[in-house]
């Protein structure tokens, strides 16, 4: 074997505890990463399986053959189809059924009142298709929907609602339908297509229900005979269909169906995890790097007699970096089977707590192993390389010398190094903060802000560990005192540690930072554009849920109690080639509830043909009041539209308005997202909101809320996505933690004659334990100190620039309370970090520790 | 000084402290039994591996005897768990070791005090600027050990070991590391301690000079005590020691 991977082995072997920290590191990060491509493959793979076997018995779908996507939406809105285009369709040879598929948003109402899901998946409702093998659905329990008022629903949905086959609920279409269960239905063989509800009701219902008129249906769904392929029923159907309307296979449809799920949720799902999964390896570098810098400084002496005995330098350092090497490879490898047993646990986790991810196999690619294995090498050895330089520019002479630690403290070129660079951070943000609004620059200068933050650490290390500590010396006396000057030894390796943990507390910050500022932009987003009373919604989040019905609007402008309750619908066109949102409400009234800002033109009169805009939309297409906008509508059908009003505000009102008349001719499945309501003059608030109150009950009781409650209800989702976020860099903060951990129990191993003489001259275990506890504390208060500095900053600057960028008017805030909260685990987990190392520490045999060399 | 002799301020009854077990097991004191006098300044001598450190250890309450008992005053040192012993070491024991004295992130003053400060105490101000006075370092108070000379040093370790007025004063070859000179200053001071201020010193040394600075000099043999010797001299010791390897 090799001089140097011999020594690096033996090494290895005799200091295996000091690397457990750096083991650790790597482990976590690469398990966390080949956990979340296995996940994600696992699930893609599975979706398709169950989409495939869903509608294995579908050959062919006939659709409307246009969609209008809008921004942000996956999946379009498609025109609908004639249902009795189902006829001419079972007509074609080679077809054994044809079933219409109508369907629709359909929320179902729990045992509690409370509404079914509407968290994320969507709640459909439809049309209980008869033949077997074209419904995905299979029935369960109980019976077939017969009669008008009476449906299946899935098993999932109905334990979810505490729905059993004999009661009788409210379904939101969004208009309420009473409806009896008669019947449970499983997804293949599942309780339901993940957390997707599902409602089918009998043809006559659906049709009357979940489309704008009868006779609709959104497709129809084609079984072959036998012989007949897809393709060629695909061909057969094609001739026979009317202009707009196509057919493609089964597989195709399902093909669709999968990516759908895919980039809506999957990719968002895996994009999320995996930028967390390199902020935790990104911490782990620093912890890496600082554990082999210490063992490299701590060797000095044995490497000095290496070079002295006639190692070359490249003999030195290859046997750092072969060790470093070893600890990659084993640590990394451990992390792919440790990833692969965080996802199989997560696809045992997930039904346990009720959420049915599909069944399947594992699925391990190549790809999400090979990545997260070489991500590992690459960190460790990255992380491995400069101490591994340095030891071999060992001198000789060295040996001859006492050990000397290193204690260098920042070097000028450090200080001028790490100001020129933050004063470059600063600028690159000022610059996309206020001078040319932009993400870009402010991103820039938030990379040059963590850069120099980093560097400046061991410049900070000194000042700031003083000041942090400077109560410490008070309240624990001398204990407190040499923890300090104990944390302020070597600065440079004390900054190195708390910068792990400041990247993890800067990147808790920012979140934090954001999230509050993006509550506040709410909040400011309704208190200044929202001028009714009362807002009614029905709280939903991503594309469940089903809306208002339209019909409760004019109910509720028919109580004394108010003035003025307008709903606001939501239609789709295409506008200038691109798929829009279209408020659809009345103009009228909505300038009364809502504040519009500056409104050019008039928005009374804008008929069947007039429409509103934007200022920002109108400029954008060069549109002045009294122009022609062209707008192609899903039933295919184009009209022209004279813009009538142009307004300034557009936050809650949407970017264009037409009034119901204009969108009855396209309409779909009518629904109100919001209704806001002004009360007559002299009415109190409570008693407004009774009476509307008492309204809404019987149109699927919906959420009524005033203004602030309303605004309150809006920020929901984020408080979520903060918390899972949270969740998330758990990680790296424990990675953090190892780190300081491993930092000190190194540390102290240099310690262990001064530990010794501590104890002899009357340092109790007690007092030698709260001094290596509050050591680490202090480091972590550095870390966390520096990490709120900079995640506030980047927060703000974050807010600034998207403030400036978009039309959005973003408002930031700073929250105090979870800020604090922020420092108080950040010191925690300072606390905690210190444990093992004191309990070590303390444990050391007085006489030895002194007789230590 | 023939009055406070009298009193015991630290010894050791039939002390047996064995090291490993079976065909291996060393018996680094085979017992001892010793007094050491308050008020005096008592050197213990003998070759390599004859147990003096051993002894010393044990009698400090760094290390706990196999058989046998080892009192500071009247308290047996075998009956106290750590916490104990520890408080006892800080409150009525000093230390001066062959090297590594001071902690190097605390300030002369504070090393000197150390003691006192573990045990929350303030201590006698007057009594610290005497010591301070005494060992001659008034100016260096607030420098750090790594700006001190070897010998400098370790007269901080003196006047840290005497802050806290302890009982008795241990002291480790506390000249082996220094040369003659500054050897010689630690030792006069231990001496003026002893002699000027009452305190009572145990010096473990191999160096018949230094042995020569205590009012009595113990000698140690294979764990065994052979000899002991009043008032002194170098050469008488060196006589002795050479008669041991005579002996042996």
């Amino acid at each position: 074997m090799n001089a140097s991977l011999r020594l690096s082995l033996t090494s290895l072997r005799a200091h295996r505890r000091r690397f457990a920290g750096t083991f650790l590191a790597v482990f976590l990060g690469v398990a966390f990463l080949a956990g979340t491509l296995v996940m994600g493959d696992t699930l893609r793979a599975s979706f398709g399986s169950m989409f495939g076997e869903a509608t294995s018995g579908t050959d062919a779908v006939v659709r409307g053959a246009d969609a209008i996507t809008t921004p942000g939406e996956a999946q379009g809105v498609r025109r609908p189809v004639d249902t009795s285009l189902v006829r001419t369709v079972e007509r074609v040879p080679g077809v054994a059924a044809a079933a219409p598929n109508i369907q629709g948003a359909g929320q179902l109402v729990g045992a509690d009142g409370k509404p079914v899901g509407g968290q994320g998946p969507p709640t459909l409702a439809g049309n209980w298709i008869t033949d077997p093998k074209l419904n995905p659905y299979q029935l369960a329990e109980g019976r077939l929907p017969a009669r008008s008022g009476e449906v299946v629903v899935n098993r999932g949905a109905a334990k979810k609602g505490g729905l059993k086959i004999g009661d009788t609920t409210t379904l939101r279409t969004p208009d309420p339908v009473r409806v009896t269960i008669v019947g449970l239905a499983t997804f293949v063989g599942q309780d339901g297509m993940a957390q997707v509800t599902f409602t089918g009701m009998t043809q006559a219902d659906a049709e009357k229900y979940l489309t704008a008129r009868p006779g609709q249906a959104a497709g129809i769904q084609v079984r072959a005979g036998p012989g007949v392929s897809q393709e060629e029923l695909v061909r057969r159907l094609t001739p026979v269909l009317p202009k707009g309307v196509e057919a493609i296979t089964g597989q195709q449809s399902a093909q669709e169906n999968n990516d759908m799920i895919s980039s809506q949720f999957l990719t968002l799902f895996t994009t999320f995890l995996l930028v967390f999964s390199g902020v935790a390896l990104l911490v782990a570098t620093f912890s890496i790097h600082n554990t082999f810098a210490i063992v490299v400084a701590q060797r000095t002496r044995e490497n000095a007699l290496l070079r002295a005995l006639g190692a070359s330098r490249r003999q030195v350092s290859a046997a750092a970096l072969a060790e470093a090497c070893v600890v990659a490879v084993t640590a990394s490898g451990a992390g792919l089977a440790g990833g692969i047993g965080i996802a199989a646990g997560l696809q045992a986790l997930f039904p346990a707590i009720g959420f049915p991810f599909p069944d399947g196999d594992l699925v391990i690619k190549t790809l999400s192993m090979a990545l997260p294995l070489a991500v590992g090498i690459v960190v460790c050895l990255g992380s491995a390389l400069l101490p591994a330089v340095r030891a071999g520019r060992t001198a000789p002479l060295t040996a001859l010398r006492e050990t000397a630690v290193d204690s260098s403290g920042a070097s000028r070129f450090r200080a001028v190094a790490g100001t020129v660079l933050g004063a470059a951070a600063l600028a690159a943000a000022l610059t996309g903060v206020l001078v040319s609004p932009s993400v870009w620059p402010a991103g820039l200068g938030a990379l040059l802000a963590l850069v120099s933050f980093v560097v400046l650490g061991p410049v900070a290390a000194t000042t700031a560990v003083r000041l942090l500590g400077a109560p410490l010396d008070r309240v624990r006396g001398v204990t407190g005192a040499l923890a300090r000057r104990n944390a302020l030894r070597t600065p440079k390796r004390t900054a190195a540690t708390a910068s792990a943990l400041m990247i993890g507390v800067a990147v808790v910050s920012l979140f934090t930072v954001f999230g509050a500022s993006l509550k506040a932009t709410m909040d400011q987003t309704v208190s200044r554009s929202f001028a009714g009373d009362v807002a009614v919604s029905t709280p939903s989040f991503g594309a469940g849920g089903s809306g208002l019905s339209p019909r409760l609007a004019p109910a509720l402008q028919r109580l004394p109690e108010v003035d003025t309750a307008v709903g606001l619908g939501r239609g789709v066109a295409e506008v200038d080639g691109r798929g829009r949102a279209l408020t659809v409400t009345d103009p009228a009234a909505l300038a009364r509830t809502f504040d519009l800002g500056t409104v050019t033109g008039s928005l009374r009169d804008l008929g069947t043909d007039g429409i509103a805009l934007t200022r920002a939309e109108a400029d954008r297409q060069g549109l002045h009041t009294g122009d022609t906008a062209r707008l192609t509508f899903t039933d295919g059908r184009t009209q022209n539209f004279t813009v009538r009003a142009v307004y300034g505000q557009s936050e809650l009102a949407g970017d264009y308005v037409i009034t119901r008349a204009a969108w009855a001719p396209h309409r779909t499945q009518d629904a109100d997202t919001l209704i806001a309501v002004t009360f007559e003059h002299g009415v109190s608030a409570d008693a407004g909101k009774a009476a509307v109150r008492k309204v809404a009950a019987r149109y699927g009781n919906p959420e009524v809320q005033t203004r602030e409650e309303y605004a309150q209800s809006s920020a929901g989702g984020i408080d979520m996505m903060l918390t899972l976020v949270y969740a998330l860099l758990a990680l790296a903060v424990v990675i953090a933690l190892l780190g300081i951990a491993n930092t000190l129990t190194l540390a102290l191993h240099e310690r262990t004659r001064e530990l010794g003489l501590l104890r002899a001259v009357g340092q109790t275990r007690a007092q030698l334990r709260a001094m290596v506890r509050w050591e680490s504390v202090l480091v972590a208060a550095f870390g966390t100190a520096g990490g709120l500095a900079l995640g506030s900053f980047l927060g703000w600057v974050l807010v600034k620039a998207s403030d400036g960028a978009s039309d959005t008017a973003f408002a930031f805030a700073l929250p105090p309370a979870r800020l604090a909260v922020v420092v108080l685990v950040g010191l925690a987990a300072g606390a905690l970090a210190g444990l093992r190392p004191a309990r070590r520490a303390a444990r050391l045999d007085v006489l030895r520790a002194i007789a230590t060399e | 000084m023939t009055t406070t002799a009298l009193r015991t301020a630290a010894r050791v009854v039939g002390a047996v402290k064995v090291y490993g077990g079976g065909d291996t097991a060393v018996h680094a004191l085979d017992g001892v039994d010793v007094d050491f006098p308050a008020g005096r300044f008592t050197a213990i001598m003998g070759p390599s591996g004859s147990g003096k450190s051993t002894l010393m250890h044990c009698a400090a309450g760094l290390d706990t005897l196999t058989s046998g008992a080892a009192y500071i005053g009247d308290t047996e040192l075998g009956a106290l768990d750590d916490r104990r012993l520890t408080l006892l070491r800080r409150d009525r024991v000093g230390f001066v070791f062959q090297a590594f004295n001071l902690v190097p992130t605390l300030t002369v003053e504070e090393n000197i005090t150390l003691p006192l400060d573990l045990a929350g105490r303030w201590g006698d101000r007057e009594w610290i600027d005497a010591l301070v006075g005494v060992v001659g370092l008034g100016d260096r108070l607030h420098h750090r050990p790594s700006e001190l000379s070897g010998g400098q040093q370790q007269r901080v370790a003196v006047a840290r070991a005497f802050a806290g007025r302890p009982d008795v004063v241990f002291a480790d070859e506390p000249t082996g590391n220094l040369d003659s000179r500054s050897g010689g200053e630690v030792l006069a001071l231990l001496g003026r301690a002893v002699r000027q201020m009452d305190r009572t010193v145990v010096m473990v040394t191999h160096d018949p000079v230094a042995a020569a600075h205590a009012d009595e000099v113990l000698f140690l043999a294979d764990g065994r005590l052979v000899d002991r010797m009043a008032s002194p001299t170098a050469d008488k010791v060196l006589d002795r020691m050479k008669a041991f390897e005579v002996r042996s």
